[in-house]
C-alpha cells in the first residue's frame, strides 16, 4: 500500500514539472506590464493617466491620511482648522486638537519636492512619443502627451507656489553609471522661468487637449483656467513682494520677480480669464431663486452644473467616496453610531462670518453683539433679537450657502443652536448666564442649551456657533460610515475666473474690472452694478467669501504678502484669533424682552493660539536630503 | 521536553546579548553659549531664534538646530568632535553674517557667539508709576542699512516676555519717532486685572523693518 502510494505521489509530481518544463522560460510576466504592452493600449494609457491625476499635490481636498499628527504633513480639509476659515472642533487627541494650538507655521509647512512624479510624466511623454502602433495614432499621441503636459504644468504650479523656482526637468534624467552624476543636477530656475514655463506649455497645447465638455480631465479651458489662476500669482508676487519694507529675494531669482514683470503678467492672465467668460463654454449656476440654496448648489450640483471647469469626482457606485460629510455633519443630524462617527469636525469661524457684507453693501460686522463677560458693561450693546436668525437678516446670501447658521435648516431638518439662557437678577441690575449641557432643558420647560451647541470646549459639538454647509451632502445615509459621500472637490470654477479677472484688471488700471466682480456678486444676490469701484481691499474679501473652503484663502495671503500682517501670532490682533458667536434666550418674565434672542462674541477659548506667519513661511523649506543629493540647489530665504 | 529547555535557555540569553551591543551611549559633551554685541548678551524672542550646529566629515549633512533662549543663550547636548556653528541667514535681529565658528568639543566648551545687531537698546529703565508702566531707553543704531520698524513695551505675567507671549504692549512706529538720538518713552496702563497684582514683567524691544524677530532688553521684574 506504502509503496503504490509513494510510486502515485512521485508520478504526478514527475508529470506536472515536466508539463511546464516546456515554456518554463517564456512565460509572460502576471504582475508587470511591459512598455510594448502599456504604451500600445489606448486603455491602459489612460489608466496611467488616472493614475498621475490622482498623484498631483493637494492641500486642503477631500483627501489625507486620517490621522496626521504634523503641521507639516499633508493633512486635507482638516487643515482649513489651521487658517482663519474655522477651527477644529472634532476629537480633541492631538493629532488634530494641535491646530488650535500651533505656536508657529513650521518652515517646513507646504514643503513639496515630488519629482517622482515629474520623472513618471517625462518618461510616458517619451514612451508614447515613441510608439508605432495603428491603435495608438498620432492625433491620439499628441493628445494623450497634451493631457501629460497639462498635469506636468499644475504639478510646477503647485511646486512653484510653495516653494519659488525649482529646477524645470522636461526630460528623464538617466544615470550613466560612470560614477560622476553631478551632470544630472540641475540648480532652481528662477521663480519668473518657472511661471513663463507654465504659461509656455499651456499655450503650446491649448488647442491639443480635446477632452471637450469634461470636468475630470483636462480641456482646452481647463488649461486657460490654470494658466489664469498662475498669471494671477505670479503678478502680485511680482507687485506685492517689491512693495514689502524688504523684499523677499535670493540673488540669482529663484524666489522673487521683479516689479517691471507684473503688468505682463496680469496682462496674461486677464487675457485667459476673458478667453473663459466671452466663450460661453461656463455659465455661473443660477439655477436656484434660493440664492444661498443657489450658492451651495453651485458647488454641490453635479448634473447640469456648467460654473465648475475641473473637479476631482467621488461616486459612491464606483467606491469613491469620502468622509467629509460624515465627519462635518452638525451634532443632532449625525447618524452613525457615537464611536464610529464624528461630526461637527470644522467650526466656521465667526471672523469668516462677519466678513460677508449687508445686502446694501456695508461691512459686515454683526450689530448688537456682547462681549461675554456676564457683567453689566458686557451686555450694554445688545439688540434683542426675536429669533436667532434675525441677526444674519439682509447679508450677503452666500453667507448662508456657505455656512450653518444659528435658527436654520440643514436637509429640511431644524437645527438647534442656542448656548444658554440669560435670566434677569434684579439685584446686580444685569442678565445673568447660565449655560447646560448638550440638548438641556431649563427649569421653564424652553431649551437651555440646544441640540447643536454650541459648547466650547467638548468634542464633536460645535465651539463658535456655526456649521459648515459649503460641501456638505444632504443624500441619504451620506454622514454615514457604511454610504459616505460622494460630492466632488471642485478644482477651478467659473466663479474664480471672474474673480481673477476682475483682480487682473484693477491691477492693470483697467475699469471693466469692477463689471466682473459686479457679475459675480449679481448672481451672489446683491443687486446690478453694487460696487462701482474697486479696491485691494474689496478684492480680498470677495475672494474671502466667495471662495471660502476652497483651498484659496492661504495661497492668497501668501502671494499679496499680507499673511505675516494679518497673521502675527498676537491675541490683540482680531484678524489672527478665531472668534465665536453664542446665541443666548433672555428670561425675564413679563418684561417686552423676555423671550428674545441676545448673542455674545468672543475669542474662541479652545484655539489657545493666534496664527503666527513668518517671514520664513512665504517660501516652504527644501528638505536637507534634496541639498544633500544636488549641492546646487540654493535654501530659500530665512531657513 | 528537557530538550526544549536546552535550546531555548541560549536563545533567550542570545537576545539579550544582542540588544545591548546594538545601543548607542547616550551623547555627554555639552556645548553652550551666548549671542552677543558689544560684550553683552542680546536678548531676543523666546523660542524664535535659531542657530545651525553641522559636523562636516560625513557624506550627508543633516543640521542641528540650536535655539537661543530670550537671554540670548543656547545649549547642545553633543557627541565629542569638531563642529561648524553658523547663524541661520535672516533669521536672528542682527545682520546677516556669513561667519562660521568652528568649535572643538571636548568634554564641554561655552563659547561667544559675536554677532552685529541692526539697532540695540540702552540706557532703559522701566518705573511703575500708579497704573501705569512706563518705560525709558535709546534705541542706537549699529547697522542702519536696514530701516528702523518698530519700538515697543512688552508687559506680562510671566518671565518669558516678548511680542508674541504679553498681557499688554504698545508700540511706537518708526515713523513717529523724531529722532534717535533723544531718549525714547513709552508708557502702558495695566488695568483693573494687572495693576492688583503683586508683580508684573516688562520688557523693550525694537524690531527692524524685513526682519522677522526683535531683539529685546533684559526682563524687568516690577513689583508694586
Amino acid at each position: 500500500m506504502k509503496t503504490l502510494y509513494k510510486l502515485t505521489v512521485s508520478f504526478f509530481i514527475l508529470i506536472s514539472v515536466s508539463a511546464c518544463k516546456s515554456d518554463w522560460l517564456e512565460r509572460e510576466p502576471e504582475e508587470i506590464l511591459t512598455d510594448e504592452q502599456l504604451w500600445n493600449n489606448p486603455e491602459l494609457i489612460i489608466s496611467t493617466i488616472a493614475d498621475y491625476y490622482s498623484r498631483l499635490p493637494q492641500h486642503t481636498d477631500f483627501g489625507g491620511p486620517y490621522n496626521c499628527g504634523s503641521p507639516s504633513a499633508y493633512c486635507g480639509w482638516k487643515d482649513y482648522a489651521s487658517y482663519d476659515e474655522a477651527m477644529w472642533s472634532g476629537v480633541s487627541n492631538f493629532d488634530f486638537e494641535f491646530r488650535n494650538n500651533l505656536i508657529e507655521y513650521p518652515f517646513a509647512r507646504w514643503s513639496l519636492w515630488n519629482y517622482d512624479l515629474v520623472r513618471d510624466i517625462n518618461l510616458a511623454i517619451d514612451k508614447i512619443g515613441a510608439v508605432n502602433s495603428p491603435k495608438v495614432p498620432d492625433a491620439m499621441k499628441n493628445q494623450f502627451i497634451a493631457e501629460l503636459r497639462f498635469i506636468r504644468a499644475l504639478n510646477y504650479f503647485e511646486l512653484v507656489k510653495r516653494m519659488g523656482g525649482v529646477p524645470i526637468i522636461t526630460e528623464q534624467l538617466i544615470y550613466d553609471f560612470e560614477g560622476d552624476p553631478t551632470y544630472l543636477q540641475h540648480p532652481r530656475n528662477s521663480e519668473e522661468e518657472v511661471y513663463l514655463f507654465i504659461e509656455s506649455e499651456l499655450d503650446a497645447i491649448t488647442d491639443l487637449l480635446g477632452n471637450e465638455g469634461s470636468k475630470t480631465r483636462a480641456n482646452k479651458y481647463t488649461a486657460i483656467a490654470l494658466k489664469s489662476r498662475a498669471m494671477l500669482y505670479a503678478g502680485s508676487i511680482a507687485k506685492y513682494n517689491n512693495l514689502m519694507a524688504s523684499p523677499i529675494t535670493l540673488p540669482n531669482g529663484e524666489v522673487g520677480i521683479p516689479a517691471s514683470k507684473a503688468a505682463y503678467f496680469y496682462e496674461s492672465s486677464l487675457q485667459a480669464s476673458k478667453a473663459i467668460i466671452e466663450s460661453g463654454a461656463y455659465q455661473l449656476y443660477e439655477s436656484n431663486p434660493d440664492r444661498g440654496m443657489n450658492f451651495y448648489e453651485a458647488l454641490t450640483v453635479k448634473n447640469g452644473n456648467n460654473e465648475v471647469i475641473m473637479a476631482v469626482d467621488y461616486a459612491v457606485s464606483q467606491g469613491l467616496r469620502h468622509l467629509f460629510t460624515l465627519e462635518n455633519i452638525p451634532r443632532s443630524l449625525r447618524q452613525d453610531v457615537e464611536n464610529v462617527s464624528g461630526s461637527s469636525a470644522l467650526s466656521p469661524s465667526l471672523n469668516l462670518v462677519e466678513s460677508y457684507e449687508y445686502l446694501d453693501g456695508s461691512v459686515g460686522t454683526l450689530k448688537g453683539v456682547g462681549t461675554g463677560s456676564n457683567t453689566a458693561e458686557g451686555q450694554a450693546n445688545w439688540i434683542f433679537y426675536d429669533s436667532p436668525a434675525a441677526i444674519f437678516a439682509d447679508k450677503d446670501p452666500r453667507l448662508s450657502g456657505t455656512i450653518i447658521l444659528p435658527g436654520s435648516t440643514f436637509a429640511g431638518q431644524a437645527l438647534n443652536i442656542q448656548a444658554g439662557v440669560y435670566t434677569w437678577n434684579a439685584s446686580a441690575n444685569k442678565y445673568d448666564r447660565v449655560e447646560g449641557s448638550l440638548n438641556s432643558q431649563y427649569t421653564d420647560g424652553g431649551v437651555l442649551t440646544g441640540g447643536d451647541g454650541p459648547l466650547r470646549n467638548e468634542t464633536y459639538v460645535s465651539a463658535t456657533g456655526f456649521y459648515l454647509r459649503k460641501y456638505l451632502d444632504s443624500a441619504p445615509g451620506a454622514a454615514t460610515s457604511a454610504v459616505r459621500s460622494d460630492i466632488w472637490w471642485v478644482r477651478f470654477r467659473l466663479g474664480e475666473i471672474y474673480l481673477n479677472a476682475g483682480e487682473a484688471a484693477f491691477e492693470l488700471g483697467l475699469p471693466e474690472g469692477v463689471s466682473y466682480v459686479n457679475r459675480l456678486r449679481e448672481r451672489a444676490g446683491f443687486g446690478p452694478n453694487s460696487l462701482t469701484e474697486l479696491s485691494l481691499a474689496r478684492i480680498m474679501n470677495e475672494r474671502k467669501v466667495e471662495l471660502a473652503f476652497e483651498d484659496h484663502r492661504v495661497w492668497d495671503l501668501r502671494r499679496w504678502r499680507v499673511a505675516h500682517e494679518r497673521w502675527d501670532g498676537t491675541t490683540t490682533n482680531p484678524n489672527a484669533n478665531i472668534y465665536a458667536l453664542f446665541p443666548y434666550r433672555i428670561i425675564r418674565p413679563g418684561h417686552p424682552d423676555d423671550g428674545k434672542y441676545v448673542f455674545d462674541k468672543f475669542r474662541s477659548s479652545r484655539t489657545t493660539r493666534p496664527r503666527y506667519f513668518r517671514y520664513g513661511n512665504y517660501y516652504a523649506e527644501i528638505p536637507q536630503t534634496v541639498i544633500n543629493n544636488n549641492p546646487k540647489i540654493a535654501r530659500n530665504p530665512f531657513h | 521536553m528537557i530538550h526544549y529547555i536546552k535550546l531555548i535557555v541560549p536563545l533567550i540569553i542570545l537576545s539579550f546579548a544582542s540588544c545591548e551591543l546594538d545601543n548607542y551611549e547616550p551623547p555627554t559633551s555639552t556645548l553652550t553659549g551666548t549671542v552677543t554685541y558689544d560684550g553683552k548678551p542680546i536678548g531676543v524672542r523666546s523660542g524664535g531664534v535659531q542657530l545651525e550646529l553641522w559636523q562636516p566629515g560625513f557624506a550627508l549633512n543633516t543640521k542641528i538646530p540650536v535655539n537661543i533662549d530670550q537671554e540670548g543663550r543656547f545649549s547642545a547636548s553633543l557627541f565629542d568632535g569638531t563642529y561648524k556653528l553658523t547663524f541661520l541667514a535672516g533669521n536672528g535681529p542682527w545682520v546677516v553674517s556669513t561667519d562660521t565658528i568652528v568649535v572643538h568639543l571636548n568634554g564641554s566648551a561655552d563659547i561667544t557667539v559675536p554677532a552685529e545687531p541692526y539697532y540695540t537698546i540702552s540706557e532703559e529703565t522701566v518705573a511703575r508709576n500708579g497704573e501705569n508702566i512706563e518705560a525709558s531707553f535709546r534705541a542706537l543704531a549699529v547697522n542702519d542699512s536696514r530701516a528702523l520698524q518698530s519700538v515697543g513695551l512688552y508687559v506680562g505675567t510671566t518671565a518669558i516676555l516678548d511680542n508674541i507671549n504679553n498681557k499688554l504692549k504698545v508700540e511706537l512706529p518708526a515713523a513717529d519717532i523724531a529722532t534717535l538720538d533723544d531718549p525714547i518713552s513709552l508708557a502702558v496702563n495695566l488695568g483693573p486685572e494687572l495693576s492688583s497684582r503683586a508683580y508684573v514683567y516688562a520688557r523693550i524691544g525694537v524690531r527692524t523693518s524685513g526682519v522677522n524677530e526683535m531683539l529685546f532688553s533684559p526682563v524687568f521684574k516690577i513689583n508694586r
